[in-house]
């Protein structure tokens, strides 16, 4: 008789231990949903202008940089040269851009990214759920994620070709 | 805390026993006259024993009342201080680093700094509400099962310092009323009596037992489970879709994912009415504003069955539910309801089907169908095919004269063809084309297309041909999977308090020795109704007595 009421008050607790682990660890996991310098990059998986898709998880091991555009805005389109230097220069050492568009159409996207002859995969996001994702609030959004997938760094706003490289050097490091 | 436990009717009673389980005995109180302490009839608690191993510490500790009272107290005084500025979670796009620092001053930014800005989603929020839930279930077992024993298992034959120590007590001769009345025939009678009142009655030679209402004894554990439930329900919300809150903007006429889910949401049409000068009253008048009387979406529920969010595809709708949204009448549809939020006037244009004119032949071919937010690659136009260059939303020139989209909404559309087709060289020819007249004359179309221009010629004939949204609907969607079980939490609840407060567990014992009766009576509340209701069962078994006297404590007033 002992013993079993010692087994079913060791029950009760149990269940209520695995009941107060969910309440109190779910407030660890709903806070700050919003990614930050020092978090993992949240995983994705969107189309190019090709149809190709690309996941982020894929580039494990490689530097990339996530850019949020769109060809409406004018510090985005201007900074694009810049991006498509530095890819150019760094790309052997198996750094990509990402290139992820905001919620455009793939023909105003297309003809942009043909005028400019951009080569690095432009993503298109058409309800924009992946910006939403990451909290891009200001127009350009520059992720810097490191080989394991971390975010090294996070811009808002136009940048400069030497900005970007040293942001892409400490990713190499 | 060695105490012989072993009553002197034979009975042997659990470590913590105050009123022998058996005859009702004081155990610890032996020579006192005041009122014997009824509650949960003097039985021991389940956390009340002689040898206590850490599993029983923990036990203790949730099982005190005491400790629940200081847990309801510290989240009271939480939850109070959680109210004094608005938590982070009110705020759309708000970096909480340095609003609570700006709006607030230094009171502001102590109050993020020490996290009470996310007060209610905080871990020792949690904890508190997670250790009132563990007090609530461990006072309740370790309470109602030693009380569910005690009061399905009652002697009936009680000890007479139990009997005369209630509070509510009569010590008397039976009464010599009748020759051939016997013992039997007074005890019958008062039996009698006391079923009229609803009593149940159980006897015994000699002695009496008279009970009603046990079940309002449940009445606070049903509240407990009331609770329990209500807790439980309130933390299923952090389960993965189980609760939504969003705001977000839907366009007239054309469908949007609503994010998070398979659903989409069309804004059919959207109607405002405003109240006329003469229904408002001066005050408005006077400040010269419309004021809508009613406004609300024709809104179409649809489930996406393929395509879905996929860049360049449209995605495949069935539809599922077609509601009014007002204000206050939110659409339904299982556990998704979309309230009506606001509102702006948007005009844009969605769609057009021009006509393709060549007037070299005078000839018209189409339409063709453009939609401002799935422009096609190529458009076929009779022999002609219209290749899709370039689409910009909003036409406009970047500060190197270079043509860009000033924004991602169709509020200036223009389309690059490259048409191709009879009398056109095979590498296609350029064709612009904007829809909206203003433009086409502020962009001076007929001067960029030059004399492909005048050969052909892009319109509409009818505004039939034409599709415009007029406003945007700003909708809240929420999703409370939980909510059914809220409510059946505060039912239970409810009903566990209903039992509690409205009925009264009333008992009644009874001991005759030979001509010596006793009588004692006990209840929770309600002392007078206990009272008048022996007084009357004894007035008609022959023994009167003064209602007020039966009570220990009004004797001496």
């Amino acid at each position: 008789m002992g013993k079993h009421r010692t087994w079913i008050q060791i029950a009760i607790l149990l269940v209520l231990v695995i009941v107060g682990a969910f309440a109190v660890g779910g407030s660890f996991a709903s806070r700050s949903p919003l990614p930050v310098v020092g978090d993992k990059a949240p995983d994705f998986t969107l189309t190019d202008l090709d149809g190709q898709t690309h996941q982020l998880s894929e580039y494990r091991g490689k530097p990339v940089v996530i850019n949020f555009w769109g060809t409406f805005c004018p510090p985005c389109r201007d900074e694009m040269p810049a991006i498509q230097a530095q890819y150019d220069k760094w790309r052997q050492q198996g750094f990509t851009v990402l290139a992820v568009n905001l919620g455009e159409n793939k023909v105003t996207v297309d003809s942009f990214v043909k005028q400019l002859k951009l080569t690095f995969p432009v993503l298109l996001d058409p309800d924009m759920d992946l910006s939403r994702k990451y909290g891009v609030k200001l127009y350009p959004t520059t992720y810097f994620v490191d080989k394991s997938g971390k975010i090294e760094a996070k811009q808002e706003g136009q940048m400069e070709q030497d900005f970007i490289e040293r942001n892409i050097m400490k990713l190499l490091e | 805390m060695i105490h012989n436990t072993k009553c002197e009717c034979g009975h042997q009673n659990h470590v913590g026993t105050v009123l022998c389980e058996s005859c009702g005995k004081p155990l610890t109180d032996e020579a006192g006259n005041e009122p014997l302490e009824m509650r949960y009839d003097g039985v021991a608690r389940r956390s009340q024993r002689a040898k206590r191993t850490p599993l029983d510490r923990v036990w203790n500790f949730f099982s005190s009342v005491k400790i629940a009272v200081y847990l309801i107290i510290f989240t009271l005084l939480a939850s109070a201080i959680g109210t004094i500025f608005p938590q982070e979670d009110t705020f759309i796009n708000l970096d909480p680093a340095t609003f609570y620092k700006d709006t607030y001053g230094w009171s502001g930014e102590l109050y993020y700094l020490l996290g009470l800005s996310h007060t209610f989603d905080s871990w020792w929020f949690r904890m508190l509400l997670f250790m009132i839930g563990t007090s609530l279930v461990i006072c309740s077992l370790d309470r109602v099962l030693p009380l569910y024993r005690a009061l399905s298992k009652q002697q009936l034959r009680k000890h007479p310092s139990f009997i005369l120590r209630q509070k509510v007590a009569f010590e008397g001769d039976l009464p010599q009323s009748g020759v051939n009345e016997s013992t039997k025939d007074w005890d019958d009678r008062f039996a009698d009596a006391l079923r009229k009142k609803h009593y149940r009655v159980y006897r015994e030679d000699g002695a009496l037992l008279a009970e009603k209402n046990r079940f309002s004894r449940w009445g606070p554990y049903i509240n407990h489970i009331g609770l329990i439930i209500f807790l439980l329900a309130a933390l299923s919300r952090g389960i993965p879709g189980w609760h939504m809150n969003q705001y977000m903007e839907f366009l007239e006429g054309s469908p949007k994912a609503i994010s998070g889910t398979n659903y989409y949401l069309l804004n059919n049409q959207f109607t405002v009415d405003f109240y006329n000068p003469d229904e408002m009253s001066e005050g408005f008048r006077q400040r010269d504003v419309a004021v809508p009387k009613v406004y609300k979406t024709d809104a179409i529920l649809y489930e996406c069955t393929a395509d879905c969010r996929v860049a360049d595809k449209q995605p495949v709708l069935r539809e599922l539910t077609h509601q009014q949204i007002e204000v206050n009448k939110p659409l339904k549809y299982k556990d998704l309801q979309v309230f009506q939020f606001d509102y702006s006037e948007t005009p844009e244009l969605l769609a057009i089907k021009p006509m393709l004119t060549d007037h070299s032949t005078g000839q018209s071919y189409g339409p063709i169908d453009l939609q401002m937010d799935n422009p096609l690659p190529s458009y076929q136009a009779g022999p002609f095919t219209l290749t899709l260059k370039s689409f910009f939303p909003e036409f406009g020139l970047d500060d190197k004269g270079l043509p860009m989209t000033k924004s991602n909404k169709p509020l200036a559309p223009a389309f690059v063809f490259s048409l191709t087709g009879p009398g056109l060289p095979a590498a296609g020819s350029p064709y612009m084309y904007f829809p909206r007249q203003i433009d086409k004359v502020n962009f001076r179309q007929d001067d960029i297309n030059g004399a492909l221009g005048s050969r052909f010629d892009l319109s509409v004939g009818s505004m039939d041909d034409v599709k415009i949204a007029q406003y945007t609907s700003y909708l809240n969607i929420r999703v409370e999977k939980a909510m059914p079980y809220i409510w059946f939490g505060a039912a239970v609840s409810m009903i566990g308090l209903i039992m509690g407060f409205y009925w009264q567990h009333r008992r009644i014992w009874l001991r005759i020795d030979g001509a010596r009766l006793m009588l004692g009576a006990h209840t929770n509340k309600n002392w007078f109704g206990i009272r008048k209701e022996v007084a009357d069962a004894l007035g008609k078994t022959g023994i009167d007595v003064d209602p007020k006297s039966l009570e220990k404590g009004r004797n001496r007033e």
